[in-house]
């Protein structure tokens, strides 16, 4: 029972980095990024090229998460930002044309066929008295968590993080008050970019490499940030790690419907519960 | 007069083309594949081009036709146009059932909320085994009426024609009447709609039930088509094409689904089977070009061609 539960967290974890990403894109920007799963597998494949030629694995992180925080930033700059004044659906198309694109381009070069992500911590699970870990379920909780330090100290203690929080909360008022709303918005794809980077390559030693293997990550990711109140990045972080307790003693307790329950929880919390556990406004029916 | 002349020549052209290629049936089953695609396209373009309501799950409604209508067929010696039609009825059916929550959601919450309804209905399919379950179910017969089998690639394309031209016909004369025009205020103005004494949550039910309604015919197409039907073809990538289909082929327009499906499905087969993957990437820039410079996808392509032609501006659809 404890042994799922904390192995719930870790599943949870990379559903709340990718369900982070989601939220702070649509917060501020106010688009519903359907590519964030797939950025994540499109950088997952990038980092797999370079792992598979000799690079070591905790070298090819870092530089696919600056890789990601750059097309984070080429995306805003060149498709987003000229497609404002298009409705939002306009924005939500542009990033269902990027899955194609990632999808595609994965699937030409790498294959359709799963391959083998090697594990980034190599080794035997890990005892701690009844609970047995995986070494990869602790780097994923371990790097959940410093990533949600940080970013909590960014979007509370700094200037740009302050700024981004005031967007979200009135972009007109934060325009009247001289916020670069431009800059800001970069930032934020920037970083989802890069979040979305961590969870695939997170996602990737768990499960095989497939151009499709985050479709299901985000679906997850979906209903996490929905659970959370699609408005704040702590319901996002809590809903993926609570998401991912239940949905582990729903596999193990009423396996019957282990596939489809975050499908049915989805529409259940947008019907009856529009602003999650955590939302602060009316967010379902806006 | 032009008006009258163009259409003809059209469907002319369209009734000779199977002879032009037949020597190559293959190139006429991509057509009827096209087929079946603009039928279930004409389907969400009257839902989000019309009535401006986004649906994620598109192709869950053409599962449930196609499944529909093949195990009627199959197992109950159901006769085709029947099976066929209660394909559709079912699927119009469960777009009453998703129609609801759509009542309450707006914009991406719905957009979410179809998505994983979409594809909550294809995990529920692998899990029924009287639906062949993971494995699919095969050897589905070809369409029979009055005891002629469709079952040639040839006599396909003229029946999934005059599908297409008649759900085309009645679309347009849906959105000539009260109904059509309940959807565009809806689609232009929720509030305006209301103030207008519109019932807009009939109007908004009524959209999703038509437009599930033609998936579930073009599943039904697709089933008895291809023979062999499984739950993963109709997920959450099928939905997404259509979208695509829709949004290239112009939004709203008459029509864009017979142009973006065209496109859709005759394109990657000119790259051949290595480049296939490729042709998404293709598509992918072309959406965005499209949600960038034509928000009227390839119909205004032609829209401004014609008002090149033309000396003085001619109507528009």
């Amino acid at each position: 029972m404890f042994n799922l539960i904390i192995r719930g967290l870790a599943t949870g974890s990379i559903y709340s980095l990718t369900a982070v990403g989601i939220v702070l894109i649509l917060s501020t920007t106010n688009v519903m990024n359907f590519a964030q799963g797939d950025t994540g597998m499109f950088l997952t494949y990038i980092a797999f090229f370079f792992i598979v030629r000799g690079l070591t694995p905790s070298l090819a992180l870092p530089l696919v998460i600056v890789a990601a925080a750059i097309l984070g930033y080429l995306v805003y700059k060149g498709l987003i930002s000229r497609a404002k004044e298009s409705s939002y659906m306009g924005m939500m198309i542009i990033t269902l044309g990027l899955t194609m694109i990632f999808e595609g381009t994965v699937s030409t070069f790498f294959g359709n066929i799963p391959l083998l992500f090697p594990p980034l911590v190599p080794g035997d699970p890990v005892r701690f008295g009844s609970v047995i870990l995986d070494r990869q379920d602790i780097l994923c909780l371990v790097t959940a968590l410093v990533v949600f330090v940080i970013l909590s100290f960014v979007l509370y203690r700094t200037k740009i993080g302050i700024a981004a929080r005031s967007i979200a909360d009135d972009e007109y008022a934060a325009r009247v008050l001289g916020i670069p709303i431009d800059r800001v918005h970069s930032f934020i794809w920037a970083t989802s970019f890069g979040l979305a980077g961590l969870a695939g390559i997170m996602t990737a030693p768990r499960l095989s490499l497939h151009p499709l293997f985050m479709v299901v990550v985000q679906l997850k990711a979906f209903t996490a940030a929905v659970l959370g109140g699609m408005n704040s990045v702590t319901g996002a972080i809590w809903g993926g790690l609570i998401l991912g307790v239940m949905e582990n003693l729903v596999a193990y307790y009423v396996p019957a419907i282990k596939e489809s329950f975050s499908l049915f929880l989805i529409v259940a919390i947008l019907l009856f519960l529009p602003n999650g556990l955590f939302g602060s406004r009316e967010a379902g029916r806006s | 007069m032009k008006n009258r002349i163009l259409p003809l020549i059209l469907l002319i052209l369209a009734l000779l083309i199977p002879l032009a290629f037949n020597a190559r049936p293959s190139i006429v089953a991509y057509i009827n594949l096209a087929m079946i695609y603009a039928v279930s396209t004409v389907g969400l373009n009257l839902l989000l081009g019309v009535a401006g309501q986004i649906s994620l799950g598109h192709a869950a409604f053409m599962g449930i036709g196609g499944y529909t209508s093949a195990i009627l067929m199959m197992r109950y010696g159901v006769p085709s146009v029947i099976s066929v039609l209660a394909g559709g009825l079912l699927a119009g059916f469960f777009g009453l059932v998703i129609g609801f929550p759509a009542l309450r959601l707006k914009g991406f919450y719905l957009a979410v909320a179809t998505m994983a309804l979409g594809t909550a209905v294809t995990d529920v399919i692998k899990r029924m085994e009287v639906l062949g379950g993971d494995s699919g179910l095969t050897n589905v017969p070809s369409i029979t009426i009055l005891g002629y089998r469709f079952s040639s690639e040839f006599s396909k394309y003229y029946l999934y024609l005059a599908i297409l031209l008649l759900s085309i016909f009645l679309t347009n004369n849906l959105l000539k009447s009260k109904t059509g025009m309940a959807f565009r205020a809806m689609r232009d103005s929720e509030v305006a709609a209301k103030v207008f004494g519109i019932n807009v949550s009939y109007y908004k039910v009524l959209a999703f039930v038509i437009s599930s309604f033609l998936a579930g015919v073009a599943g039904a197409m697709y089933a008895h088509s291809l023979s062999y039907l499984h739950p993963d073809m109709f997920g959450f990538g099928l939905s997404i094409e259509f979208l695509a289909i829709t949004i290239i082929g112009g939004i709203g327009t008459l029509w864009g689904p017979v142009l973006g499906s065209a496109l859709w499905v005759i394109v990657p087969r000119l790259f051949g089977a290595k480049l296939e993957a490729m042709a998404g990437v293709l598509f992918g820039v072309i959406l965005i070009l499209v949600v960038l410079f034509l928000p009227r996808g390839l119909s205004e392509l032609i829209m401004r061609l014609n008002r090149l032609f033309k000396t003085k501006e001619g109507e528009q659809i």
